[in-house]
């Protein structure tokens, strides 16, 4: 054994270029594995913690606000709930600070205790008095808005003005940056001034022994509507669709990242199996003599393994700690939306499971071609003292030799295939390499295409959010006042229960050309007329419907029959989510007091936007809010992005390392080639293009077919994001690679693969040709 | 005839000075010249014929070819000086063995930029190979090998055509040939620098032997010459060797 340690210790004070690379590249891959493992295991941790903490509700339901609150004090007994909160009267209120308006939900709620939904304040107090008002802290990091600020409150005709005096985390509502409507709080005499007749409703927080699953929530929510008269409840949000949405950034972050750590390991594997393979070529004779002295043919594996495994370790040492360092941002992120006190984590297990990877994937990836070393007759290699050259790659260079390259190039290109299996492996990595970063920019690129599609960038210039306050035809009359006005697209929203859906599907209603809007449909058409509802996925699968279906809806008490006529791409809905979109005829009879929320304004081209804004803004400074159209806050989409980026780069460095290996492996190998050619009167030049088109053609036979194995994968990830919303993709939405980024992605692999082979062509070059025949 | 390669106090070190190579050799040789170097292993021999190769260079002294100082050179262009000038015939092939060895013949020119596929069948029939023009290295003979190594080595004209032990891996028949090959080119004008550290086949066929000996040129016999005989040179290295 000693023998054994000895040897391969004094191989890697040799082999130092080899050993950097086996470092590099595994600490890369391990690095990568472990923020990936991190996140996995801490992902249920800070929202379970902070919902324990909390006692948050397993099921939060709104009620219309002409239920009597009797009747709902029975509820949490019809449903078997162990503790419950409220009624608490709420209302849709909005409110202006620093020139920008808002909406939240307004909860009447003397304390922020209480058996469930309790609210951990975070800065400031409770509001004491009807002035003042507490804000969730993600809605007010989000807005910028501080504790201090005065808020107009516009959504009422008097315009009170509230102090914000506390934030406070509310385990119970969606995160103020994936989406959702945020809550605030007065406390109960000051509510009435803060809402109007019949624009208020109520709210109650339920809580069970044990965590319930999806389908017992939903047993509940029937339970709770058939206790009730009919349309009583306006909506609900469970604790699994909170914790879900809360988490859909890391969930997003994880399956790539997964995806990334399986892809860099296996480019590690592959260099690992490509260099020993390498070393056990350049060592023939070594080892004939290692035999012939008496070291068994385990103890010759065990030479060459042992020696990958020490750089291994040596860069599992440093990179799972490091790791788990860089993971601590984003786990501190998760904890401190809510409002946690941030503990860095480091899991032991964690780490030795990592470890316990590496060097398993390593040790097979090493072993096989140890195997080989192995095996050889030792009588055999020393006599022959080198390897057999590899002889493939003659076909290559007949080609090349017929298309009447330069010879450099034609030798070149021969050499790159001369060994196939050291060829297939850095294909491989090449292949990992530049696919990971084609996934990387289609998913990044997706999340903004998603977020501008949400937004209507594009279709939509201003987006006009309007106070109930302000009557619609106030307010259309002075859009359309504005010259530059081209097309105006009223939207509002009402809740319509649908057979074998829970809750009250959120319904967006539209007044104009909703079809110029550009929602895309995954199947059928969108509507044309009253009737015809377009749906989400998740409403089809849910409600055990197609396209071509017509089923009835309930509104206000009334029947409406609707016929399904498409499928829209939707993500506002979130997971598991149901949306419905249809005509303002459908609604307007069932409903007759229905007013736009908001409007949709198409300017006419050339228009100045802002002046616009600032005009229509002006004409109604209180009762209208006026932005230009925009995706809305991409923040953590910014963060995905950079962490899916970077480790694309790390991953593709792995590849580059992958060439720079194989053509080091090459060149060394054909040092006594490299000499005769020097003699026969290749210049250093003609040298180094020889290498270089070795490691070159390799980036592009890998790029070529990188490209379109990582757009597949790319489409598959995207499906699975598309599935979280219940959709199919929409083919266009595929189309985020320009044709000539698709072009561009190989050629930069092969200028990369160029400028990495450059390093071991310029060795070549400087080859001591008397050096190196006189030792043959 | 006119001078083809000069060496000028030539001195030659390896490893921070443990060993010399070479200590302040001067010697010339004329074009059209069949000069044989020898001397035991360890002489210097081989190391003088890398420097007219301009495959190392003098730690001091010049090295001289075709009026070219050498030293002057880049390592582009001593590439260039080679491709151009220089026609090396190794011990041991050193064949290209992914090449076939038509392809292998080729080399120089298609370095040059040329290609004369003809000129490397021409070669290839007169030294009586043209069969093997196809055949990978592997499958060739030692003698074989050597002829197209030489032809390799002609391709491109050579001014001037080194060979270093040429025989060293053949059996004597073979090797006779090869030295036959080498005197019939020496015969239509080719300026042969011949290494060998063996008397009999360099007194044969070259018309000049210079005998080195610890880096120093202990000798230097014209065998046309009427007043030294090919057995006094053989003495000669006899006596260097016994000493």
């Amino acid at each position: 054994m000693t023998a054994v340690l000895v040897k391969a210790l004094r191989d890697i004070r040799r082999r130092r270029l080899q050993v950097a690379v086996v470092f590099v590249t595994t600490l890369l891959a391990v690095g990568t594995g472990t923020i990936a493992l991190t996140l996995i295991a801490q992902t249920s941790d800070p929202y379970q913690t902070a919902f324990e903490a909390q006692k948050g509700a397993h099921l939060v339901v709104d009620f219309d606000g002409r239920v009597d609150p009797g009747a709902l004090a029975g509820t949490p007994a019809a449903i078997g709930a162990s503790a419950f909160a409220g009624p608490y009267r709420a209302t849709d209120m909005q409110f202006q600070s620093g020139g920008h308006k808002y909406t939240v939900t307004t909860i009447a709620r003397d304390n922020p205790g209480g058996d469930v939904g309790q609210l951990r304040i975070t800065g400031g107090r409770w509001p004491s008095n009807g002035n003042e008002i507490a804000l969730t802290r993600s809605f007010a990091d989000l807005n910028h808005v501080s504790i201090g600020d005065r808020l107009r409150v516009l959504s009422v005709p008097e315009a009170p003005s509230l102090t914000v005096v506390g934030l406070v985390v509310d385990i119970d509502e969606l995160r103020a940056d994936v989406g959702g409507q945020q809550h605030a709080w007065v406390i109960e005499s000051a509510f009435a001034s803060l809402t109007t007749k019949g624009a208020s409703f109520y709210q109650m927080d339920y809580r069970f022994a044990s965590d319930p699953t999806s389908a017992q929530v939903q047993a509940h929510l029937t339970t709770l509507r058939a206790s009730l008269p009919p349309d009583s409840i306006t909506g609900s949000i469970s604790y699994i669709f909170a914790r879900t949405v809360f988490h859909i950034s890391t969930e997003i972050l994880t399956g790539v990242l997964v995806a990334f750590s399986v892809f860099a390991l296996a480019a590690t594997a592959a260099i690992v199996a490509n260099l020993v393979t390498g070393i056990v070529i350049s060592a023939y004779r070594e080892i004939g003599i290692m035999k012939a002295v008496g070291f068994t043919p385990t103890q010759v594996i065990g030479v060459f393994v042992l020696q990958i495994l020490v750089p291994t370790a040596a860069a599992c040492l440093v990179g799972i700690p490091g790791a788990m360092v860089l993971s601590q941002p984003l786990l501190a992120s998760n904890s401190q939306a809510l409002g946690l006190a941030y503990q860095p984590t480091y899991s032991p297990v964690l780490g030795l499971l990592a470890l316990a990877g590496a060097l398993l994937i390593v040790t097979v990836a090493a072993m096989i071609p140890a195997f080989r070393a192995g095996r050889l007759k030792p009588a055999i290699v020393i006599a022959n003292a080198s390897a057999p050259r590899g002889q493939s790659g003659r076909w290559l260079r007949r080609v090349a030799s017929m298309a009447r390259l330069p010879r450099p190039m034609v030798l070149g290109l021969g050499d790159s295939a001369a060994r196939p299996v050291r060829a297939l492996l850095t294909l491989l990595a090449v292949v990992l390499g530049v696919a990971t970063v084609v996934v990387a920019l289609g998913e990044t690129r997706t999340f903004n295409e998603i977020y501008s599609y949400e937004g209507h960038i594009g279709k939509v210039d201003v987006v006009v959010a309007k106070s109930p306050a302000l009557a619609d035809a106030a307010a259309t009359q002075l859009i359309a006042s504005q010259p530059e006005t081209r097309r105006v697209v009223a939207q509002a929203s009402a809740n319509i229960t649908a057979h074998g859906i829970a809750d009250p599907v959120n319904t967006l209603t539209f007044r104009g050309d909703s079809a110029a809007l550009g929602f895309l449909l995954t199947s059928g058409r969108w509507f044309s007329g009253p009737g015809e509802v377009v749906t989400n996925g998740g409403f089809l699968q849910d409600a055990h419907l197609k396209v071509g279906d017509s089923f009835t809806g309930t509104v206000n008490g009334s029947a409406l029959k609707l016929r399904i006529v498409g499928v829209v791409y939707d993500f506002t809905a979130g997971p598991g989510g149901h949306i419905m979109m249809l005509d303002w005829a459908t609604l307007a009879a069932s409903v007759p007091d229905l007013s736009p929320s908001s409007y949709m304004v198409t300017l006419k081209p050339d228009s100045n936007v802002d002046a616009y804004v600032r005009r229509l803004a002006a004409a109604q400074p209180d009762l209208l809010d006026v932005q230009v159209a925009s995706s809305g806050n991409t923040a953590f989409l910014s963060v995905i992005a950079v962490v899916l980026l970077a480790i694309a780069g790390l991953i593709a460095l792995i590849a580059v390392a992958g060439v720079f290996n194989t053509v080091l492996l090459n060149t060394r190998e054909r040092l006594r080639d490299t000499a005769t050619l020097k003699t026969l009167g290749m210049s250093p030049r003609q040298m180094i293009a020889m290498v270089a088109t070795s490691g070159g053609f390799l980036a592009l036979v890998g790029g070529l077919i990188a490209v379109p194995a990582g757009v597949a994968v790319y489409r598959v990830l995207f499906d699975q994001l598309s599935n979280l919303g219940g959709n199919t993709t929409p083919p266009s939405f595929y189309d985020v690679f320009a044709t000539w980024e698709l072009i561009a992605i190989p050629i930069v692999g092969v200028a990369v693969a160029i400028a990495a082979a450059a390093i071991p062509g310029r060795w070549a070059a400087r080859t001591n040709v008397v050096e190196v025949l006189h030792a043959e | 005839m006119s001078e083809l390669v000069r060496l000028t106090e030539v001195t030659k070190v390896y490893q921070g000075g443990i060993t010399g190579a070479l200590n302040g050799v001067s010697v010339a040789v004329e074009k059209g010249e069949f000069t044989a170097i020898m001397g035991p292993s360890g002489s210097g021999k081989s190391t003088m014929l890398n420097l007219v190769a301009g495959l190392d260079r003098p730690s001091s002294g010049t090295v001289t070819v075709g009026g070219t100082d050498l030293s002057k050179l880049g390592e582009a262009g001593l590439a260039r000086f080679r491709r151009d000038h220089i026609g090396f015939v190794f011990q041991f092939f050193y064949l290209l063995p992914n090449l076939t060895a038509l392809e292998n013949i080729l080399i120089p020119a298609q370095l040059k930029g040329n290609v004369v596929p003809g000129r490397a069948r021409e070669l290839l029939a007169q030294l009586n190979i043209k069969e093997v023009a196809d055949r990978y290295p592997a499958r060739l003979s030692g003698g074989q090998q050597q002829r197209v190594a030489i032809a390799r080595a002609l391709i491109n004209n050579p001014t001037l055509l080194l060979a270093d032990e040429p025989t060293g891996a053949l059996d004597t028949h073979t090797g006779d040939q090869v030295m036959e090959l080498l005197g019939q080119l020496h015969r239509t004008g080719q300026t042969i620098l011949l290494v060998t550290h063996d008397a009999k086949l360099a007194t044969r066929h070259a018309a000049r032997v210079i005998s080195v000996m610890d880096g120093k040129i202990v000798d230097d016999a014209r065998l046309e010459s009427p007043e030294r005989a090919a057995s006094e040179v053989i003495r000669v290295r006899g006596e260097e060797v016994s000493r």
